[in-house]
């Protein structure tokens, strides 16, 4: 049954994807005979033709996931997506203190050392990688306007 | 002969450069601590670093030297959690657990890691020297195929990884198509017409190969460590003071040199790597040497044939990667995009252009396979304390490491959520007994592939029957046919044998 709704899920994107390889992509001039529209539509009658197999014979029946893991997935991926939405916003040592904290929390540690190792990897985190390693990270805005107004304010 | 000597000799004197020797070791030290993490196999490993050492802003010959040496170090590492905990870090580590596991139970863990550690050593020593000779020959046959061959290497690859990897055939060719659709995203090349971009300006380009590594691997696989998340820590089983015996090593030496060759050539075969070629040379081994039926009870040849082959395949893999472009396993298909991403187009000409990436790769493994034996033997209490590290501290810190390895490169936010994205795809590719390996070959060959093509009909103007006009090509095909259909001759005739026996017997 799983098989059969992901297997579905991909079906509808797979013919999309061929609507588009057989009618929106051209090439105004081209040089060669098989131009940009032939590789995605020869693709797309692959993947159709595979996903019929399984529709047709789907063999994973269940996905084995208790519902409670289930909760737990999805709050990882929240987190994940709240995590990039806060990154350049709080900059890495703001966002990485509260996503380590909850995640670490979430995951089963006590609320202090979730919360110590969320202020570890946030700081010890950009030290290693933005100071010594000299990687690109970012400082946040806040951060960034505090050092504009100290600026304005020397000048 | 001369080549590889001279090749050899270049090599060296790039690995020997007191930077690339420490980025060995480092890489070495870094890929067995990864490795050692339960759960997190070399190619997680490899794919969370690969950013940060692209970020590193090295030279291509020095990051492509760390970024083997993590490969290979994770190789090393994945034996020390299957071997103490009973969890393979990666499919290629599965057949350790079955003769590993039961030696440390019954108190030879000291005994099981450095025997492991020594059947490594040959297997990945062995491999190297293998392609030092084998890499340069073939690369100079590789310069003379043609277009259409080229495409025809490609429906080989294809096809044995479909018919190799992966529970359903039907499952990899999805996967692998699914990797080559991918691809596809992104301004054409050849004409400049953009392809399902859907006027977002973010990947105009395409997507970045980075992104679908660390989306489809590192993220993916922090789910499944979310998924599985165990409440208490796993048993680690403590590391005595045992070592390996010379009886051991007399009583494994052969089997540790056919263990060496399978595993070289399965690894060399496109797209099947380290798992498949532990899982044959295990049961190979098994099947010729298991007269007492003490296999699986903690036998030190049942332990010593899937390390060897595991780091021969290691090795093997890599050749196909160098001398073709083709990558042999989803962690050299992740080699191979860093390669891209320097600019350096892997194959035949590698050799002749880029001899110092090429050759310095090369003589960095030997010495990483020095230097792993040196680290791993006094070591190893160190790397299995990495085991109890609990999940609750290792998963948010992949996920932390991953999305600085990914930050680094662009500097942009919309890559970090596309990673979640990707990540949450692979994860359900991973539940439903998809293979992510043939997506990652696919998202990597794509561009090779459809290029090639498209060259070969340029050429014909048009006319198909250019693709089967040389033996090269006809050759491939039939090759290809044949890995398709071999496995299933065989299933068929080991059911029929074992219905006649069934018969018999009744």
């Amino acid at each position: 049954m799983v098989d059969r709704i992901f297997a579905g899920v991909l079906m509808v994107v797979t013919l999309a994807y061929a609507v588009i390889a057989f009618t929106a992509i051209s090439a105004p001039f081209q040089y060669d005979p098989l131009g940009p529209e032939s590789w995605p539509r020869i693709l797309s009658l692959v993947a159709i033709t595979c996903l019929l197999v399984i529709l047709w014979k789907p063999d994973a029946t269940e996905m084995g996931v208790a519902r409670q893991t289930w909760f737990r997935l999805g709050a990882t991926v929240i987190l994940l997506i709240a995590y990039s939405e806060l990154y350049e916003p709080l900059g890495f040592i703001l966002a990485t203190i509260l996503f380590g904290t909850a995640l670490c929390a979430m995951l089963g540690a006590g609320i202090w050392r979730s919360i110590l190792f969320g202020v570890a990897t946030g700081v010890l985190g950009y030290l290693l990688c933005a100071t010594l390693l000299d990687l690109n990270l970012p400082e946040g805005e806040l951060y960034e306007a505090i050092a504009e107004t100290f600026e304005k304010e020397s000048s | 002969m001369e080549t590889v000597l001279t090749g050899l000799a270049t090599g060296f004197g790039v690995a020997l450069d007191p930077f690339n020797l420490f980025l060995v070791l480092a890489g070495c030290f870094a890929g067995t601590l990864i490795g050692a993490l339960p759960g997190l196999g070399p190619i997680n490993g490899v794919a969370i670093l690969l950013p940060i050492a692209y970020g590193l802003g090295f030279g291509p010959e020095s990051a492509l030297i760390l970024l083997a040496g993590i490969y290979y170090g994770a190789e090393y590492g994945g034996r020390i959690s299957s071997i103490l905990l009973n969890v393979p870090g990666d499919a290629g580590a599965v057949m350790t657990t079955l003769d590993g596991n039961p030696m440390a139970r019954a108190g030879l863990a000291g005994r099981a890691l450095s025997l492991s550690a020594i059947a490594s050593f040959i297997g990945g020593t062995f491999a190297v020297i293998l392609m030092s000779m084998f890499a340069p020959t073939l690369a100079s046959f590789a310069v003379t195929f043609s277009p259409a061959d080229y495409v025809a290497l490609m429906v080989f690859a294809f096809a044995s990884l479909a018919s190799l990897v992966g529970k359903s055939t039907v499952k990899t060719m999805l996967g692998a198509t699914i990797g080559l659709m991918l691809a596809t995203i992104g301004i054409d090349a050849n004409t400049g017409v953009p392809r399902y971009t859907f006027g977002l300006p973010d990947i105009l380009a395409g997507i970045d190969f980075l992104i679908v590594v660390v989306g489809l691997f590192g993220m993916a696989e922090l789910l499944t460590l979310v998924e599985h998340q165990i409440s208490g820590k796993l048993k680690a089983l403590p590391v005595d003071k045992s070592f390996v015996r010379m009886a051991d090593l007399a009583k494994c030496k052969w089997t540790i040199v056919r263990a060496s060759v399978i595993g070289f050539f399965i690894g060399i075969l496109p797209g099947t790597g380290a798992s498949v070629a532990s899982a044959v040379a295990y049961g190979t081994e098994k099947r010729l040497s298991d007269k007492d039926k003490t296999f699986g009870t903690g036998d030190v040849r049942g332990l010593a044939a899937p390390e060897a082959a595991n780091n021969a395949a290691a090795g093997g893999a890599m050749v196909p990667m160098l001398t073709l472009g083709i990558p042999g396993s989803g962690t050299t298909a992740i080699l191979l995009g860093a390669l891209l991403m320097f600019n350096i187009q892997p194959g035949p000409m590698m050799f002749v252009q880029r001899p110092e990436v090429a050759w310095g790769l090369i003589a960095s493994m030997y010495i990483g396979n020095v230097a792993l034996l040196v680290i791993n033997l006094p070591l190893v209490g160190l790397f299995a304390r990495m085991l109890t590290i609990p999940q609750h501290y290792l998963t948010p810190l992949i996920a932390i490491l991953a999305f600085i390895g990914i930050y680094t490169i662009v500097g942009n936010p919309f890559d970090l959520l596309l990673i979640t994205g990707l990540g949450v795809f692979g994860w359900f590719l991973r539940k439903l007994d998809f293979s992510l390996a043939p997506v990652i070959l696919g998202f990597v060959l794509g561009s090779l592939f459809e290029n090639n093509l498209r060259r070969a009909l340029s050429i014909s103007g048009g006319d198909w029957s250019i693709l089967i006009a040389d033996y090269k090509s006809i050759t491939l095909y039939a090759l290809a046919l044949l890995v398709v259909i071999a496995p299933i001759w065989l299933a068929r005739r080991a059911r029929r044998m074992e219905g006649d026996a069934t018969s018999e017997t009744a």
